[in-house]
């Protein structure tokens, strides 16, 4: 990623990004809870791959958190 | 009572129904990202944005296709061709339409002057963060 790129996250995108985590964790824990009933092979392995990819939506999210974690200001301007 | 949340077979809710709530929900969280993309002011967070979109639109695909071959969605009815023909008819208005209004600015626009003295303007839908 380019640096120039990077700015400080705005209240709006910091929200975005919290509920974004929010979905993602019902997602993956739908998707495993109901990849431990279903007696269907193919759909069982369908959604332990949802939850491989919803995993990494979470990863991306967090790390953009990181990511913006130094060019926040510490006080409101 | 807890017993009134299982269903007739013990299981706390039936697998189909479970799938229909996760497409409901990759349905919603895909709408969320979309919003999320839209209103980003920082390029690396609409990136960020654009690519799990399109990643969740997939999944979303995906799960609906893979409950379409399983009979666990039931397929709409399909809209009737009178309505279609309808659609179409109006669609065609609105083309000609459109196209009138920009031939009308188009010749306003050459009255003020004949020809352009500057080079066409770059478009900018290369931008790599706008894609």
């Amino acid at each position: 990623m380019q640096n120039h790129s990077m700015q400080a996250l705005s209240p709006k995108e910091l929200n975005y990004i919290a509920d974004s985590i929010t979905n993602e964790e019902l997602l993956i824990k739908q998707c495993a809870a109901t990849a431990s009933i279903t007696h269907n092979p193919q759909i069982q392995q369908a959604l332990n791959h949802y939850v491989r990819s919803h995993e990494q939506h979470l990863n991306t999210l967090v790390n953009a958190l990181q990511q913006h974690q130094s060019f926040a200001p510490t006080q409101a301007q | 009572m807890y017993s009134q949340s299982l269903s007739s077979n013990g299981a706390f809710m039936q697998e189909q129904d479970l799938l229909k709530s996760i497409l409901a929900d990759l349905r919603r969280t895909s709408r969320e990202y979309t919003t999320a993309t839209t209103e980003a002011s920082c390029p690396m967070t609409r990136r960020m944005f654009t690519d799990l979109t399109n990643d969740t639109l997939r999944l979303q695909g995906e799960l609906f296709n893979l409950m379409q071959q399983n009979n666990m969605y039931s397929v709409s009815s399909k809209a009737l061709r009178q309505d279609v023909d309808k659609q179409i008819q109006s669609a065609h208005q609105t083309q000609q339409k459109c196209q009138q209004f920009i031939q009308e600015k188009n010749t306003q626009n050459s009255s003020y002057s004949q020809s352009p003295n500057v080079s066409q303007h770059q478009p900018n839908y290369g931008n790599p963060y706008y894609m």
